[in-house]
C-alpha cells in the first residue's frame, strides 16, 4: 500500500497524461497507434507488473499498447532466438508498431541486434537498463533513446549500514546463474568500500536451504544484503524476488535489497530504482515519440535516481529510528492513522463524536444525578419520618414506660407473691400455678407492647404492601389510648366495617395517625373535660378511603391554614413543626391528600383520603 | 375501739393483673388487703373505720390517683397513701408528696420497699388514731366543763393566779379555788404546767 507520496505521484502522471491528451493535436487523435513494448524476462516478473502498470497509466488513450517476452534467461541459445525472430516478424509485420520499448537490457540487445529485420526505422525506447550495461555498448544510434538506471548495491548497503549502527557483520547472498555471477563479481567490488566499517561475508552460490539454514543463525551484529538470484547452488531456479522472500523469511538479521520489486517480500527496503517510474518514463518518451516529436530533440535526464523504499513493518520489526528515514522516501505498508488520511472530515467526525459522546455523557450524568438526588430525597423524608417517630417516641415515653412497668410490676409482685407462700410452708400449689399462669401472660403482655413499639420505631426500609388500614389503626391505637387517659383525654376509634386496603408502607400511615392524633391531643389538652374528647375514624365511600382526626379544641386560626403544613410551622411552645409537614408528606407519598378543615361543632378535622380504584389504592410510595 | 382491729389496706389500680398481684402478695405477707379497680370503685364503697392505707396507681381511667388523694383530704379521711406508678414522672410525684402522700413507689416495686412504707403508712394511721382518741377524749372532757369553768380554765392557762381571776371575774378567791380542783379533776390533770399542756393540745386538735 504506497503512501502518500506516490499518490501524489500518480496523481500527478494522471495530470500529465491530462494534459497531454488535451494539447494533443486533434489530428493525430483518431489514429490507433502502437507501442509494442519487449521484456528481457518473463511475464510474470514483478518487474514488468510495475513497469507495464507505470506504461499504460502514462501512455495516451489512443495509443494500444502490445507486450512480447523473451523469458530470458529462461530461454537461451541459437534456435530460440531464431523462431522467436521469426514470430515476431509475422505478427508485427502489418501494421507494424510505432514506437518500440525495450524493456530491460538483453531486450535492448535483442532488438538492437534485430530492429534491421523486425522494425526497421522505427524508434525505440530502452527503460531498465544500467548505465553501466549502455557502456558496454557501442554508442546507440540516434533514434534510440531513453534513461538508463543504475542498480544502486552500494546506496543500499550504506542505507543498511546507516539503520543499523550497531552492524558489523555484512552478510552478501548471491546464486549461480551468469546475471548472478555477475553482480557477485559488482558486489565484491563494491563491498570493499564498506571494509572499514564491516567485515563483508558472501552466501555465493550455495544451496539455498544451507543459505537459509546460515541466515537463521545470525546474530544481532549482521545485516544482509541480496538482489535475489535466479539459480542456487543446487540448480534450482527462481525468480529473484522469490529467493529473497525466502531469505528474508528465515533471516535473524535485517534483510535489504536493490530493487523495489522485493518490497513487501519481507525485505527492509534500499535505494532502488523504481520500476513504475521507469514504466511512466518510457511512456512518456514513447508519447512524445508518437507525436512525431525527433528523437533527438528529447531533454532527457542523464539517469533514473534511485529511491529509497522501505517497508514500514520492516523498520517497526528491526526497531529503526524513524528520523533516519528521508523525507523523499517511499514508505510501504504504513497504515495510516484516519487523522493523516483525511484530516478535516477526521477532525470534523471526531469533534462531532465527541460532541455527541458529550451529550450522552452529559444526559447520563444528568439521569444518574437526578435519581441519586430521588434517592438522597427518599431517603430523607425516610431518615425525616423516623426522627419525628423517635421524637413522638420521647412525647410518649411515659405512656411507654406505663405501659410496659405495668406487666412487669405484676410479675415482679406475683413472684415475691409464690415466694413467700413456699416460705409458709403450707400447700398452696393451686395459688402457685394461677401464679405462674399470670406471669407468663403478663411477661407476654409486655414483650408484646415492646414488640409493637419496635416496629412503630424500628428503623427500617420503607415497605410497599398492601395493608388493612383498619388494622393499622387498630395496633396503634392502645398507645394512643394509654396517652390519651395519661392526659385525661376521651379517645374514641371507630373504623370503617370493611377491610380497608390500602397500598405502601403501614408504619408511615400509622405515624400519620400518631401525628394527628397527638396533635388532637394538644389541641384539646386545656380545656375542660367535657371538651377533652379526641375522635379517630376511618371511613370509606365509593372510590375514596378516608382517615378522620376530629378534635374539639380552639380550631385553626385562620391566619395559620396557609402555613399549616408547612416545616417548622408550629404554635406549641414546645412543637419543632415537623408533625403535620411530615404527615402530609407521608400521606402524598402514597398518593393520598391530607386535609384540614374547621369542625362543625368547634375544633379541627384533619382529613386524609386515599383514592381507590376496584377497591384497592394502587398507588404506594415514591 | 376500732383500734384493736388489724389493719386493712386498699389496693386501687385500674389494671387486673397487677392489682390481682398485689392482692395476692399482700396476702402471703399477712396483711388484709381489698382491690378496687377505679377511683369510684374505692369512693362508693367507703372502706369501713379501721386502720389501714391506700395503695394508689397515680394513672387511671377517669378521676385520677391523685383526685381521689385529695377527695380523701376533703372527706377528712385520715387513710394514709401510698402511690404506685409505672412511670414517675416530677411533676405528679412532687404534687402526691406535698398532698401527704406516704410515698411515692415505682412499679415493678421491690417487695421490701413496699412492705416497708406500707408499714411506715400504718404506723402513721396508727399514730395519726392514737391522736385522734386522745383528742376526742379531751374535747369530751372539755365538754364537760361549765361556762364558768372554762373561763377559769382559760385565765389559769394564760398564767393568772386565782386572785387576778376572783377580781377579774368578780367572785371569791375561794370559789376560784373549787372551780380549779373540779376542772382538772373533770380533765384529769394534777397540775397547772399539766393544765398548760393540755391547752395546747386543745388548741391544736382537728376539727
Amino acid at each position: 500500500m504506497p503512501t502518500a507520496s506516490p499518490n501524489a505521484r500518480s496523481s500527478l502522471v494522471w495530470l500529465l497524461v491530462a494534459c497531454c491528451f488535451l494539447l494533443a493535436p486533434p489530428a493525430l487523435a483518431g489514429e490507433a497507434r502502437h507501442v509494442l513494448v519487449l521484456y528481457s524476462n518473463n511475464r510474470l516478473l514483478p518487474a514488468n507488473l510495475e513497469f507495464e502498470a507505470g506504461l499504460r497509466e502514462t501512455l495516451v488513450n489512443s495509443a494500444e499498447s502490445s507486450a512480447e517476452f523473451l523469458d530470458y534467461p529462461r530461454f537461451d541459445g541459437e534456435s530460440y532466438i531464431r523462431a522467436l525472430t521469426l514470430f515476431l516478424n509475422e505478427k508485427y509485420a502489418q501494421p507494424p508498431p510505432d514506437v518500440l520499448v525495450a524493456a530491460g537490457e538483453e531486450s535492448l540487445d535483442f532488438l538492437l541486434r534485430h530492429r534491421a529485420e523486425l522494425f526497421p526505422r522505427i524508434p525505440m525506447v530502452h527503460a531498465a537498463v544500467a548505465r553501466s550495461f549502455l557502456s558496454s555498448l557501442p554508442p546507440l544510434p540516434a533514434d534510440v533513446v531513453g534513461v538508463p538506471i543504475q542498480y544502486d548495491f552500494p546506496g543500499t548497503i550504506a542505507l543498511a549500514l546507516r539503520w543499523h549502527p550497531q552492524a558489523r557483520r555484512l552478510v552478501v547472498v548471491t546464486g549461480t546463474s551468469a546475471q548472478d555471477r555477475a553482480w557477485e563479481a559488482e558486489l565484491r567490488g563494491e563491498v570493499a568500500r564498506f571494509q572499514d566499517r564491516v567485515t563483508a561475508e558472501f552466501l555465493a552460490g550455495l544451496p539455498t536451504d544451507v543459505v537459509l539454514k546460515r541466515l537463521s543463525e545470525l546474530g544481532g551484529d549482521a545485516v544482509v544484503f541480496t538482489p535475489g538470484y535466479f539459480e542456487d547452488g543446487a540448480g534450482h531456479q527462481f525468480v529473484p524476488r522469490e529467493a529473497a522472500r525466502l531469505i528474508a523469511a528465515v533471516s535473524t538479521a535485517p534483510v535489504y535489497g536493490p530493487f523495489d520489486t522485493f518490497i513487501g517480500t519481507g525485505i527492509v527496503g534500499g535505494s532502488m530504482p523504481n520500476f513504475a517510474a521507469m514504466g511512466r518514463k518510457a511512456g512518456e518518451i514513447a508519447n512524445a515519440l508518437l507525436d512525431g516529436v525527433a528523437p533527438t530533440a528529447l531533454r532527457l535526464p542523464e539517469i533514473m535516481l534511485p529511491i529509497v523504499n522501505v517497508d514500514w513493518r520492516q523498520v517497526r520489526r528491526w526497531d529503526i529510528d524513524h528520523n533516519a528515514i528521508p523525507g523523499d522516501a517511499i514508505v510501504w505498508f504504513k497504515t495510516l492513522t484516519l487523522l493523516e488520511e483525511h484530516p478535516t472530515e477526521t477532525a470534523v467526525s471526531t469533534a462531532v463524536f465527541l460532541m455527541q459522546t458529550g451529550l450522552i455523557a452529559g444526559l447520563l450524568l444528568e439521569r444518574r444525578r437526578r435519581r441519586r438526588v430521588e434517592q438522597a430525597m427518599q431517603q430523607q423524608r425516610f431518615e425525616l419520618a423516623h426522627a419525628s417517630r423517635l421524637a413522638v417516641a420521647g412525647e410518649l415515653t411515659g405512656v411507654i414506660a406505663h405501659e410496659i412497668n405495668q406487666p412487669l410490676g405484676a410479675i415482679l409482685s406475683n413472684a415475691d407473691a409464690a415466694d413467700l407462700l413456699l416460705a409458709s410452708g403450707a400447700d398452696r400449689r393451686n395459688e402457685l400455678r394461677a401464679i405462674l399462669a399470670d406471669i407468663r401472660r403478663d411477661d407476654l403482655r409486655a414483650s408484646e407492647i415492646i414488640h409493637r413499639l419496635r416496629a412503630l420505631l424500628a428503623k427500617q426500609s420503607v415497605e410497599r404492601q398492601p395493608f388493612d388500614l383498619n388494622s393499622a389503626v387498630g395496633e396503634v391505637e392502645p398507645v394512643l389510648r394509654a396517652e390519651a387517659r395519661r392526659r385525661g383525654i376521651a379517645l374514641e376509634v371507630r373504623t370503617a366495617a370493611t377491610a380497608a386496603i390500602l397500598v405502601g408502607d403501614r408504619i408511615q400511615i400509622q405515624q400519620v395517625l400518631l401525628n394527628l392524633v397527638l396533635n388532637a391531643l394538644d389541641a384539646v389538652a386545656d380545656l375542660p373535660e367535657e371538651r377533652r374528647v379526641v375522635a379517630v375514624s376511618t371511613e370509606r365511600d365509593a372510590d375514596c378511603l378516608i382517615l378522620v382526626v376530629r378534635d374539639h379544641g380552639h380550631g385553626i386560626a385562620p391566619e395559620h391554614l396557609p402555613k399549616l403544613f408547612d416545616s417548622f410551622f408550629s404554635t406549641k411552645h414546645r412543637g419543632m413543626g415537623l408533625g403535620l409537614s411530615i404527615a402530609r408528606t407521608l400521606v402524598e407519598a402514597h398518593g393520598g391528600r391530607l386535609r384540614a378543615e374547621p369542625n362543625p361543632g368547634g375544633g379541627a378535622v384533619f382529613r386524609v383520603e386515599w383514592p381507590m380504584s376496584n377497591g384497592t389504592s394502587t398507588l404506594g410510595p415514591a | 375501739m376500732s383500734a384493736s382491729l388489724p389493719p386493712l389496706i386498699h389496693v386501687v389500680d385500674d389494671d387486673e393483673s397487677l392489682r390481682t398481684a398485689l392482692l395476692r402478695l399482700l396476702g402471703a405477707a399477712g396483711f388484709e388487703a381489698r382491690g378496687y379497680a377505679t377511683t369510684g370503685n374505692f369512693l362508693l364503697w367507703p372502706p369501713p373505720d379501721r386502720p389501714g392505707c391506700v395503695l394508689l396507681d397515680v394513672r387511671m381511667p377517669g378521676p385520677s390517683g391523685l383526685d381521689l388523694q385529695a377527695a380523701l383530704q376533703r372527706q377528712n379521711n385520715p387513710l394514709p397513701v401510698v402511690f404506685l406508678t409505672g412511670y414517675a414522672d416530677v411533676a405528679a410525684s412532687v404534687r402526691a408528696m406535698k398532698a401527704g402522700a406516704v410515698d411515692f413507689l415505682t412499679k415493678p416495686v421491690e417487695r421490701e420497699a413496699l412492705f416497708e412504707a406500707i408499714q411506715r403508712a400504718l404506723a402513721h394511721d396508727a399514730a395519726q388514731r392514737m391522736a385522734r382518741a386522745e383528742a376526742e377524749r379531751l374535747r369530751a372532757a372539755f365538754a364537760t366543763l361549765t361556762p364558768r369553768e372554762r373561763e377559769v380554765f382559760n385565765r389559769i392557762v394564760l398564767g393568772q393566779i386565782n386572785k387576778q381571776i376572783a377580781d377579774a371575774l368578780g367572785i371569791a378567791e375561794r370559789t376560784v379555788k373549787i372551780q380549779r380542783a373540779q376542772l382538772m379533776t373533770k380533765l384529769g390533770a394534777g397540775s397547772a404546767a399539766e393544765l398548760g399542756r393540755l391547752a395546747e393540745r386543745l388548741r391544736h386538735l382537728p376539727d
